[in-house]
């Protein structure tokens, strides 16, 4: 391999173990007393030495052998463990990152290490640290309390169920938090009745076990040790690694091949060969196959996106002294690559606006009767053909009345309206500009870059929706799709006209009946279970003239979060895997359009975001 | 094009106007292709049309110019580059492929009934005048930014 390949590598490997490095310093500050943090840091930052010693980056060799031999004095007990040396060890690995990323970009590392060495042999002599950084105090980021685990009968009827409700028992005692799987995953077909949280209760062991067993069918209720067990990736010796080029590369080929196939099936069936209608057949299996391993290949859990903010949350409650149990929960839920490579941002802008804005000061949260320390919880979970990202806090919440004095003000809404629905307050802070206004920032100081994420999302296909209760929290939902490349879709048509509309948003199908539809605040709404949706005409959508349509129609039944809307079209095509296709939108295409792809025929065909019309 | 020393141009008809674009941003001739339209969008485009698996968006040039289409006119799409993007264009017919010595270009040239800004130059190839499309000003607005 040549050097630009070893250097390539060197950045790659070098930060993994430079995540290991705060995983593990992390897990050390929540239990001193620990030692596989400790040997996990000392490998880690091991490795880290030879490889730079190897490259020629003496600059990173050197603070990684200072930092070595203070970890050997504390391995080896001639130095005790303090808030103020593990404080100086974050310090040693952000300077590694620094360097790292300096080699990487053929630079020089910006900041200077000099002091930083001198700190890092005074401590290992064991010398004080100095009074800056001794004084802070340990911060508890990991979940508190027991860690219970519960399976439910395997012959239970409506294990989901019973899961469910044995949550519920358990969280009438206390607090439930890490809970794995999350509740969403109890209805899935492959949940296999186990699952695990940690109570923070003062009940008896006793007193939990009768709680959750009266919720029936439970088979188990066990307590575990409280050191939550971090899933090493087993079967590291059969990883390669492959250059994400490649597989965009593959993925545009299996494409292609998806559509191609798309086209040899329609043709087969129209010669009625049954030689070539067999051996078409076979392809598109095969091809079917072939498209779901490469998806495969490409999915990638959402915990390396994760992984780097419990970090980022300890330094920032730091820096704004505030006190935080950090959680997260769904990280082994895979995303494509290149969703994942997107969603980095977003979340991060997210998790600073909760720390910032949304949880208050230890003490203003006494005085409203909250507990010292806040809560901010960062979870994924499947849902359809898509994954939600929550990014919760148990803050102050969002001061409505403000908001709605503000947007009255500006006229971005009706001088008349006197409530905010959290979907208009959503539309309200993600107007560009709106949320720097110092009279927002001055009351809840919500919504600073909410439009930034909301166009960040919503280049990836995503949508962003916000729940609020004041006094209580606020979360942020982040749906995305699974995959970008190739998009499961319902096929639908308008007169000789057909639209794709993907199926990530599709709730459901059912009937228009135009005798059956009402009307909400003068808009048509469809009635579905005892539900008002309001409807969206296709046909009137893409300007085609009204024609003498039958009573009975379909409707598509879209969903995003809690909004809804029922599109009518005239007929419904069936499904059919599409691949996005680029091309340049002549101006003014409307927005309701995210894309165009070919069609099994060859005929283009437009792609409805769901997004838009919601 | 003054100062090369032969141009080269496609000369095509749309409805009965005779006009031509310099060969050099022509990609290719298509047969004529079944087109999706694209609703909300300017009346001149025409729609998307899948060429061997690319999507291209094609604009007619009749609507285009405000000539009218003649019945007997399959429309044939000249694939064209445009500030680094291609689209196609639908015409009446593709007549020739021509070269012009500099003499038979009129860089500032313009005939009777035509708009002045959509014209680059007036070409004459065997007594006949076309008038070379300023492609960019026509067809820039109708792409996206």
């Amino acid at each position: 391999m040549d050097h630009a390949g070893y250097a390539a590598l060197f950045l790659t490997e070098s930060r993994e173990h430079l995540r290991a490095c705060n995983q593990a310093l992390l897990a050390w500050e929540q239990d001193p007393a620990a030692v596989e943090p400790v040997d996990a840091l000392f490998r880690a930052i091991h490795t880290l030495k030879g490889m730079a010693a190897t490259m020629g980056h003496d600059a990173i060799a050197r603070v990684a052998h200072s930092a070595e031999n203070l970890l050997d004095a504390l391995r080896t007990g001639r130095v005790s463990v303090t808030a103020g040396l593990l404080q100086l060890l974050f310090g040693a690995v952000d300077q590694l990152a620094n360097g790292v990323e300096a080699a990487g970009a053929g630079t020089v590392p910006a900041s200077d290490d000099s002091e930083l060495l001198v700190a890092l042999d005074r401590a290992a002599d064991g010398g004080a640290v100095g009074a800056a950084t001794a004084e802070y105090a340990v911060h508890q980021i990991l979940p508190a309390g027991r860690a219970v685990s519960v399976a439910i009968r395997a012959d239970a009827p409506m294990r989901g169920g019973r899961a469910m409700l044995a949550l519920r028992r358990a969280e009438s005692l206390g607090t439930v938090t890490a809970l794995r799987p999350a509740a969403a995953a109890f209805e899935r077909e492959e949940f296999d009745g186990r699952f695990t949280f940690r109570l923070e209760s003062r009940a008896s062991d006793d007193e939990v076990v009768a709680a959750i067993v009266s919720a029936g069918d439970v088979a188990s209720v066990t307590f575990e040790d409280a050191v939550p067990e971090r899933a090493e990736p087993a079967a590291r010796g059969r990883q390669i690694r492959v250059d994400l080029r490649r597989l965009d590369a593959m993925m545009k080929q299996v494409g292609e091949l998806v559509v191609a196939r798309n086209r040899l099936v329609d043709l087969a069936l129209r010669r009625s060969d049954p030689e070539l209608e067999a051996t078409a057949e076979r392809i598109a299996r095969l091809v079917g196959g072939l498209q779901s391993e490469v998806i495969a290949a490409r999915m990638t859990p959402v915990g390396e996106v994760f992984d780097r903010f419990p970090r980022l949350v300890r330094d920032l409650g730091r820096d704004l002294g505030k006190q935080v149990r950090f959680e997260m929960e769904g990280e082994d839920i895979e995303l494509d690559r290149a969703v994942l490579d997107e969603i980095g941002d977003p979340l991060l802008h997210l998790i600073r606006n909760a720390m910032d804005h949304g949880l208050e000061a230890p003490e203003d949260r006494l005085a409203a009767g909250k507990p010292a320390q806040g809560r901010l919880l960062l979870s994924a979970s499947r849902e359809r053909n898509s994954v939600a990202i929550r990014v919760s806090d148990d803050g102050r919440g969002i001061d409505r009345a403000a908001i709605l004095a503000k947007a009255r003000r500006e006229g971005v809404i009706e001088a008349a309206a006197d409530t905010l629905s959290d979907d208009q307050l959503l539309r309200v802070l993600a107007r560009p500009g709106f949320s720097t206004a110092r009279a927002v920032s001055g009351v809840s100081g919500r919504g600073v870059g909410v439009d930034v994420v909301a166009t960040r999302v919503r280049a990836l296909g995503g949508t962003l929706a916000i729940q609020t209760v004041e006094g209580k929290g606020t979360t942020f939902v982040v749906h995305v799709p699974l995959t970008l490349a190739i998009v499961r879709a319902l096929l639908t048509s308008i007169g000789s006209e057909r639209y794709a509309v993907p199926l990530a948003y599709v709730a459901e199908t059912v009937e228009f009946d135009a005798r059956s539809v009402t009307a909400v605040r003068d808009r048509e709404a469809l009635i579905v279970r005892d539900r008002a949706i309001p409807t969206v005409h296709l046909r009137h959508l893409v300007s085609l003239a009204d024609e003498t349509t039958p009573r009975h129609r379909p409707s598509v039944i879209l969903e995003i979060g809690e909004r809804r809307a029922a599109l009518v079209v005239d007929a419904l095509l069936g499904q059919q895997d599409i691949v996005v296709e680029p091309f340049d939108a002549p101006r003014g295409m409307p927005s309701f359009f995210g894309g165009a792809t070919i069609l099994a025929d060859g005929a283009p065909a437009l792609i409805l975001d769901a997004a838009a019309l919601l | 094009m003054a100062d090369s020393p032969t141009f080269h141009a496609v000369v095509f008809r749309v409805g009965d106007l005779i006009c031509a674009a310099p060969a050099g941003i022509v990609r290719e001739i298509l047969p004529p292709l079944p087109a999706t339209r694209i609703p909300g969008v300017a009346g001149a485009v025409e729609g998307l049309v899948n060429l061997r698996g690319v999507l291209l968006t094609v604009i007619d040039a009749h609507r285009l110019l405000d000539r009218p289409r003649r019945d007997a006119d399959e429309g044939p799409i000249v694939v064209l580059d445009v500030a680094g993007r291609q689209c196609g264009l639908l015409v009446g017919e593709v007549k020739d492929f021509v070269e012009l010595p500099p003499a038979a270009v009129a860089p500032r040239g313009q005939l009777p009934g035509v708009d002045p800004r959509i014209v680059q130059a007036v070409g004459n190839h065997g007594g006949e005048h076309f008038v070379i499309l300023d492609i960019e000003a026509l067809l820039a607005p109708m792409l996206g930014s």
